[in-house]
């Protein structure tokens, strides 16, 4: 009940007007939010950051674990102690790795100087800067959330029969070889059920944003280049007191969590 | 490339990939870890290990309540574990084990629910909690998370595996229902239980977005809300925002570290919810 309650709630105030600081005043405004949306270009700006977000994110963090769990697998020796060691960050606080990386992206800072050095990106504050403060969320994300995909692709990987491995060797596949023709099919499923995960864990990222906005008024800095989905509706919320306003913008992300994971259910194999 | 790499080769190459990584991974761990021991004139320089002090630690405890928060944070992780484990691990038990009218729509009840994001439903819940008078208070963020719908899934399938017949056993000997779920069941859950412990008691210290929402009164902070808060008080003291990143951190890591085998298996099967 504590759950269904909300969950009716939340699609109920969406036709509604109501003031943060008057809450039980609650008008019915038919489809006046939903139309307003439509409209707004803040929340079209939302979507849009959301979207750039997710495609960087989730290629990134798909590929950066497939690669290192088709790697642990195949050694012998330290797998514990690696698969600990990458899933280290996604146990910790995001509050905490975000304040971190806040100082290592300092213009002059250790990262900073070293993309710097590097890329030949300017040595600025990421999270200030409004070009970089974007790419700067998606390392702090991808950073924390490699960890997690690492196991399940060692989970997948797993049950790859060792014989595909060993006849794809006597007909003289390398190691890079046998990883694109024998690890990739293999666990296809896994990636799919990676990909459409992280895509419904990225599209909710709101933490990491919060916290560089420092507990401003006005969330999403720099100049509104890390202001999610849900940044834009806990603005509206929390910051605009509209709280249909922003519940209307709640139903935009339940629908799209929900497509998510209809096709997750669909497409997936009873395993997992 | 690696068919003309001995075998040797290919092995160092890959043990180097792995270092890497997880030279990533612990390095900015161990930049907070260094940092909040360097005084804040030193930062950001590299010194020798006998110029490293508490300063940032003494100055982060004289300077804010952060020994309320600990409590805080303690206090609300030990009420949302204990709170789990007895109802999540009940209604698992019904679940999977009582036929009652209405228990296939309970359960896809529980299944629907599962895919809904805290984020949008973060609103109305706000709402309940004000409309309750309970901003600033500890049963906000308590109550609301002890019931959870992935949990009480983890409990139900922990339950199933179980064969049934020791429990039927146990019911002709003359045990209660009640008895039965105590003295057979639940034992044989242990491992389900413990991870449900864990799960709850890592997302419960690591919570952000609700603690954030729901609490303004400093007092009644949680860690994660006065590290954040601290980043603008002690905006120019890198040093003693560190400390605080540590102090955040280090429970997390000691129970990570002790539990290892038990947790990532756990957060594996969570990841979609995480």
């Amino acid at each position: 009940m504590w759950f269904v309650y909300p969950i009716v709630d939340s699609v109920v105030l969406a036709f509604q007007q109501v003031d943060l600081f008057n809450f039980s005043q609650r008008s019915f405004i038919g489809l006046t939010n939903f139309l307003q949306l439509w409209q707004d270009p803040a929340f079209h700006q939302s979507l849009f950051i959301t979207m750039v977000f997710v495609v960087l994110v989730v290629p990134a963090q798909t590929v950066f674990a497939l690669v290192l769990a088709a790697i642990l697998h195949s050694v012998g020796m330290g797998k514990t102690f690696f698969r600990t060691a990458f899933f280290l960050p996604y146990m910790t606080s995001t509050v905490a790795v975000t304040t971190v990386f806040m100082k290592l992206f300092v213009a002059g800072g250790p990262l900073a100087t070293l993309a710097a050095r590097v890329f030949g990106v300017s040595n600025e504050t990421w999270y200030a800067e409004p070009s970089l403060a974007l790419p700067f969320l998606v390392i702090v994300y991808v950073y924390m959330y490699i960890g997690l995909y690492v196991v399940v692709f060692v989970g997948g990987i797993e049950n790859v029969p060792a014989e595909l491995h060993e006849a794809a060797k006597v007909d003289g596949a390398g190691v890079l070889q046998r990883f694109r023709f024998v690890t990739v099919p293999s666990v296809r499923p896994y990636v799919f059920f990676v990909v459409v995960a992280g895509f419904i864990q990225a599209v909710q990222v709101f933490d990491q944003a919060y916290v560089i906005a420092s507990n401003g008024a006005i969330l999403g800095s720099p100049a509104g280049a890390t202001a999610t989905l849900v940044i834009f509706l806990y603005q509206q919320a929390f910051r605009l007191n509209n709280l249909g306003y922003g519940s209307a913008a709640a139903v935009v992300l339940l629908l799209i969590v929900f497509l998510g994971t209809v096709l997750t259910r669909k497409l997936l194999p009873e395993r997992l | 490339m690696s068919a003309f790499l001995s075998g040797s080769a290919t092995r160092a190459l890959k043990y180097g990939v792995l270092v890497v990584g997880a030279m990533i991974a612990f390095g900015p761990m161990l930049f907070a870890l260094y940092t909040s021991f360097e005084l804040p004139a030193d930062y950001p320089r590299l010194v020798s290990i006998n110029r490293l002090t508490l300063w940032n630690y003494r100055y982060v405890f004289d300077h804010a309540p952060v020994l309320r928060w600990y409590a805080n944070t303690a206090f609300v992780t030990v009420g949302v574990v204990v709170g789990a484990v007895v109802v999540n691990t009940l209604a698992g038990y019904a679940l999977a084990r009582i036929r009652f009218p209405g228990r296939t729509v309970t359960f896809m009840i529980v299944l629907g629910i599962l895919m809904v994001p805290l984020q949008a439903i973060l609103i109305p819940l706000y709402l309940l909690v004000a409309q309750l008078g309970w901003l600033n208070s500890y049963q906000s963020l308590i109550v609301p998370f002890i019931a959870n719908p992935f949990l009480i899934f983890l409990m139900r399938q922990s339950f199933q595996m179980l064969p049934v017949d020791l429990e039927e056993a146990a019911v002709i000997d003359g045990a209660g229902r009640f008895r039965s779920f105590l003295k057979i069941a639940v034992p044989l859950t242990m491992s389900g239980i413990a991870t449900q412990a864990i799960l709850a008691g890592t997302w419960t210290w690591n919570s952000f977005m609700i603690p954030v929402t729901f609490t303004t009164d400093p007092d009644h902070y949680m860690m994660t809300v006065g590290l954040n808060s601290l980043q603008s008080q002690f905006y120019t003291l890198t040093t003693v925002q560190m400390a605080g990143v540590v102090l955040l951190t280090v429970p997390i890591v000691v129970m990570f570290a002790a539990f290892q085998r038990l947790i990532v298996p756990s957060f594996a099967t969570a990841g979609i919810r995480g």
